[in-house]
Formats: C-alpha cells, structure tokens, sequence
C-alpha cells in the first residue's frame, strides 16, 4: 500500500509525505521537500555577480570576478552536496530496528540504522529552535546499563521540520508498530 | 480587606469540580482561561515570588484554568519542562544582566513571546515583581498583541533616590495601560499607586498564602521552661528598642523565661549591651540571619510569639508562628488587628509598659493551661491564609479583566503621552509604535495560520486528565475545611 500526503514545514513550504505499508509491520516514511528551484539559484548567483562587479568597478582588479565564479560553483557544490537535503526517509520494521536515511540533493545518502532492542520509545517533543517554539520526532535509545534510562535522543526528520498534524500521521504508526513488537517480545 | 477568617469564603463559588467531566462544561459558572505568568524570578531560584507563582498556578490549575510560566533559562535548564500536574515551563534563552533580571531591549523577546502567546492560545498575560524586566516586556508585547494583562507587585520601593526615581518612571510607564494590578497588602497598594501614578480602582490587594504544611506545630521540641520567640529583621521599624526594655524586666521577674530572637540588622548591638549588662548568656540566644526555610525549627521552639513591630502592612510573621501553635502577643499597629481573630492573638500599645502586661498575662494563662493546644491553633490557622481562596480572588480579577475592552493602539499612545509626561511620553509611544510594525512584520513573516497549536497539559482540554480525580478530592477535603 503506499500513499501520498501533502503537508507544510514550519517555515509554511510545502512537504510530501510518503507512506509504504510493505506489511502490517514493516512501514516507510518519506519525506520529501521541493528541489532547488531555478529562481532562487539564479537570483543567488545574479547578487553575488553584481557585488563582485561593483567592487571589480571600485578596485579595478580582475581577480575579484574570477573569485566570484568559484566561489558561485563552489558554493553550489557544497551546498548540493552538504547542506540541501531533498529526502529523509524513516522505515521501521518490527522485528529488526529503524533505518533513517537522509539523501542530499546532489546524491550523497546518509544512513544511520537504530536496532529494535535499543530503541526504548518514539515521541513528539517540543523545542525552543531559533525564535520559534517548535515540535519534533524523536526516538529515545536505552542506557544499556539501566534500560530505565534514556541515554540519547535522536531527532527525525531533522532538516525537513514538519509540522505537528504531519508528526502525528508518523507518530501513531510508528507506535502501532512499537506496540505489536513489545507484545511479541514479552511472549516469547 | 485583609481577610479574617473563613468569613468570605462562602461568598465565593465553589471550585469547579464539573472540570472533572467534560459533560458539564456548560452548567459550570465560571469560564475557564488561558493564563501565561511571566517572571524573570521562577524556580530553580528560591525566594517568595517564586513559590508565589508556582504555588499560584497549582490552585489555578486545580482550578481547571490552563496556566503557563515563562522565564529565562537557568544555566542547563532551558527549553520546555513540565513540573507537577502538567504545569509547564518555558526557560526561554534571554541573557541574563544583573541579579536574575534578563536585559532589555524592549523588542528582542517579542518573536519567542508571540509564539508562545500564539501557540498556547493565551488570553491572560500575568506579570510578577517589578524587578523584573522580561514580565515588563512581556506587558509591553502583550498590550501590542491586543491581549489582556495583568500585573502583581511584590515588593514596595522608595521615592527618594536617583534609582528609585527612574524605576518609579519606568513602572509608570509599564502600568498605566495596563488592564489591572494585583498588590500583596494594603500598604504596598498605596506605595505602588503612589510610585506609578494610578487609579487606585484598577487596583486590587490579594494577601499572600502560607502553605499550612509547611508550618505545622510540634510541641515535642518545646523545652521545660516557657519560651518567648522573635524573628525578625533587627531594625527600628521592628521596634527592637521596645523589646530591650521587656528582656530584662520579664528575666527578673521570671526565672524560668527564655528567649530565642532570630534575625540580623543594626539593631543586633543594642540586644547583645542588654544581653552583657543584665547578664542573661543563657537565657537569650540570638541566632542571627535565617533562611526561611529554617524559620518553622526556630518558631516551633517556643510557647510564645513576640512581636514589636512600630509599622506593619500586613504582618506574615504572626500568621507564620500562629499557624506553628504559637501565643501570639503582638503590637496594635497597621493592619495587625486585621490579620488574626482575638482569641488567637494578644494585642497591646507599643510601648514597654504594655507589652510587659500583655507578656505577662499570656505567661499566666499558659501556666494554668487555659491557653488552647498547638494542634487547635493551627487548626483554626491553616484555613485562613490559603492559597485557594488566592487562587479564587485572582481569578475574579481574571474575569474583571477580561470584561473589559484592551485599548487599541490610538488610545494607548494617548494614555502614554497624557500619562506619562511629555518627553517620556512621546518616547514610548514611539517605542510603542515601533513594536507594532516589528509585530506586523513577524506576522507577516510567519502568519499566525504557520504556528502549531500547542497540546494543552492542562486547562479544560488538558492531556493530563489522569490528575483530575485526585484534584477532586482534594477540592473536597479543603471544603470541609472550610465549612468547619
């Protein structure tokens, strides 16, 4: 089964929401944010031109507009390949953990997998993030000296920052899941 | 009026046990609210207007009103917290400049401000203490978001120097547009009226609570002999020149008194001449400066509660130490008569003479136990002073604001300019305008449509609805004793 939802950002862009049923209890969560768009490249890349033609006018010095050029490719580079992030992907499957993949614009994926005994719970929590008040997922891993404890918290969804009614979506399957694995553990 | 006794809590409504079922939202009198209390000073620092706020926001919430804190951060607490019964706490992350007061520019906390307003829903803005300058802001960005507000001031000031002077301006200025002001006692209401140039009708007086539990009577620690308490500060106001006199008349004439005096000040010297010239090291301890906290040890020591005062508002003390089972003998100076009922307390002049009557026949009383125990002296006690009927005062003040119209921009910068004089005037009118086109400008960033509702922990929608049953019955329990 698979499904797609449209729902905003913090910031009011708009996100894709992606959901793959594979089974009842092996689920995937895509969230996927707009591509860079032409205007907004090409708007960048027209100021930092005109700046640096202004100071090529002002000091006469040719090396100012072939620094602008790397710069411009340079920064483009890195910020495809460092910084946008197109996708992040969340999949849970009962029985084994949860895999979160985050693939930049320019191809390069990150992956960190979580396994099932280690993850004590999944929640919305809520920060304070630069002048906002905001609400995030995160998965809370277990000390593995004091399975009481929480020794760490992992934030999903970290660049996308959906807002709450997508949060939620995630969030109630992702505990149906966690419900049928902690049922099935205290059987066997 | 100070109350005295339970007589006034009849008149109030009860508390709104309907919260418990949502069922009966519509037969319950009272409408509930979204309150935010702002205040630089909250818990982990210790001192009265933080446990005045927290102990505030429990009766309320109790209540079935949706209450939030917001503060700065303290070292590693910042970010959201919730503390008992879904209280929650916003440590916001401001600078702190002087003494726990974060610094102000005036526009820097509106973003955060405005989204926790946005976000909470909230409909009242409650300041605290005038020391601190995030509860102005908070009024200052309140006012220009159109919300209501609300002000209690804890402490009284002077009108002499140059500080004080600009404070009282500032104050002025943060108070005159300001819906309603909450003061703790009758002489603080005058000293704020005063210092901010208001309409003393906008102003209210709540006395603060004592929590009952935490001075509760223990007449095991008593020694054989009687004993006579003081605690205060060791100042003339507090009349300690008096309690020189009585010390060495009472002494020689009982032999097995004793005194205990906590508290520090200039006046200190002046007891230990006494203590020297009559010779009474082991008659008259003097403990010098206590924590609160340390307070109910001293009080629950002694037989009899002596207090000196030459001028008093209202006199916490003497609630403090009646509340432990203390006699109390006191002064009948300022709001003291109003603060007990006659048989709990022994009132006399301020002078020597007086006082040594008034000691003395409480002594006489207490020799032939016609003096009533501990047990039933607190008992009496704990019922007047509560932070329920607090609770329930505020929020009349609560409602009142809410009744009335918040002023729209035009009328604000007229009350500034005609209030405030002309040059300071026309300055935070400025001010005042600036701050309403930064607030344009962030809506116009993130509407008010980008922001989450948050998920209420508490109020009529609370999440945390598990804690209603046990509220219920404590609800109950204070109502019995209140009928008693």
């Amino acid at each position: 089964m698979e499904d797609e939802r449209i729902f905003s950002d913090i910031c009011g862009g708009r996100l894709a929401l992606q959901r793959r049923y594979y089974s009842s209890f092996c689920r995937e969560f895509c969230v996927s944010c707009p591509r860079l768009s032409l205007r907004s490249l090409t708007s960048v890349t027209c100021t930092v031109w005109l700046v640096a033609y202004g100071l090529f006018t002002l000091c006469e010095n040719s090396t100012i507009l072939s620094a602008a050029i790397f710069i411009t490719v340079l920064g483009l580079l890195g910020y495809l390949h460092f910084v946008k992030i197109d996708q992040e992907t969340l999949l849970i499957i009962d029985s084994l953990g949860i895999q979160m993949t985050s693939s930049y614009a320019s191809g390069k994926e990150n992956t960190t997998f979580i396994e099932m005994d280690k993850v004590k719970d999944i929640v919305i929590n809520e920060a304070i993030y630069m002048q906002k008040v905001i609400y995030y997922l995160c998965i809370l891993l277990k000390d593995p000296r004091e399975p009481q404890k929480i020794s760490q918290v992992v934030p999903v969804f970290q660049s996308a920052k959906p807002r709450l009614d997508c949060l939620i979506e995630v969030y109630k399957s992702c505990q149906e899941v966690l419900a049928h694995q902690k049922a099935t553990t205290t059987r066997s | 009026m100070a109350c005295r006794g339970g007589g006034d809590h009849v008149k109030l409504p009860s508390p709104p046990l309907s919260s418990v079922n949502p069922g009966s939202f519509a037969t319950c009198p009272t409408s509930f609210h979204n309150i935010c209390m702002v205040s630089d000073f909250f818990y982990p620092n210790m001192g009265g207007v933080e446990s005045h706020i927290y102990q505030l926001s429990q009766c309320l919430i109790q209540r079935g009103h949706k209450v939030i804190i917001v503060t700065h951060a303290y070292e590693d607490r910042k970010g959201i917290r919730y503390l008992t019964n879904g209280l929650k706490v916003y440590y916001l992350p401001l600078k702190v400049m002087y003494n726990q007061s974060t610094a102000t520019t005036l526009f820097h906390s509106l973003p955060l401000l405005r989204y926790i307003f946005v976000r909470e829903r909230v409909t009242v803005v409650h300041s605290h203490s005038s020391f601190s300058s995030l509860a102005h802001d908070a009024l200052f960005h309140a006012k220009t978001m159109g919300l209501h507000t609300v002000f209690t001031d804890h402490s009284l000031f002077g009108f002499a120097d140059v500080s004080s002077v600009l404070t009282n301006k500032l104050l002025t200025v943060s108070l005159c547009d300001t819906n309603h002001i909450i003061c703790v006692s009758y002489t603080s209401k005058e000293n704020t009226v005063l210092r901010a140039a208001l309409n003393p009708e906008i102003v209210s007086v709540i006395p603060n609570a004592v929590d009952p539990t935490d001075f509760t009577p223990d007449p095991c620690k008593r020694h054989g002999s009687i004993t006579i308490v003081v605690v205060s500060r060791l100042v003339y106001r507090k009349g300690i020149d008096l309690l020189c006199g009585i010390i060495p008349k009472l002494c020689q004439k009982y032999q097995n008194l004793n005194f205990i005096i906590g508290g520090e000040g200039p006046k200190r010297i002046i007891l230990e001449e006494v203590r020297e010239k009559y010779e009474l090291h082991d008659r008259v301890r003097l403990l010098g400066a206590l924590e609160h906290k340390d307070v109910r040890d001293v009080l629950v020591q002694g037989h009899i509660f002596l207090n000196t005062s030459l001028t008093e508002a209202f006199c916490m003390a003497i609630v403090e130490a009646a509340s432990c089972g203390l006699q109390i003998v006191s002064t009948r100076v300022g709001g003291i008569p109003e603060v007990l009922p006659e048989n709990l307390i022994v009132l006399c002049e301020p002078s020597v003479k007086s006082l040594c009557e008034g000691l003395e026949k409480t002594i006489l009383q207490l020799n032939s136990g016609a003096l009533p125990t501990p047990e039933n002296i607190h008992n009496i006690v704990k019922t007047f002073y509560t932070w329920t009927n607090v609770a329930q005062r505020t929020e009349k003040v609560y409602e009142l604001v809410l009744s009335e119209d918040v002023l729209s921009l035009n009328e604000r910068l007229d009350r500034l300019i005609s209030h405030c004089g002309s040059v300071t005037g026309h300055m935070f009118a400025l001010l005042a305008v600036l701050n309403y086109l930064f607030l344009i400008f962030l809506r116009w960033i993130i509407p008010d449509s980008l922001i989450d509702i948050a998920v209420d922990a508490t109020g009529p929608r609370g999440a945390w609805t598990h804690h209603y049953p046990h509220s219920e019955k404590r609800d109950d329990n204070e109502k019995v004793s209140e009928t008693r």
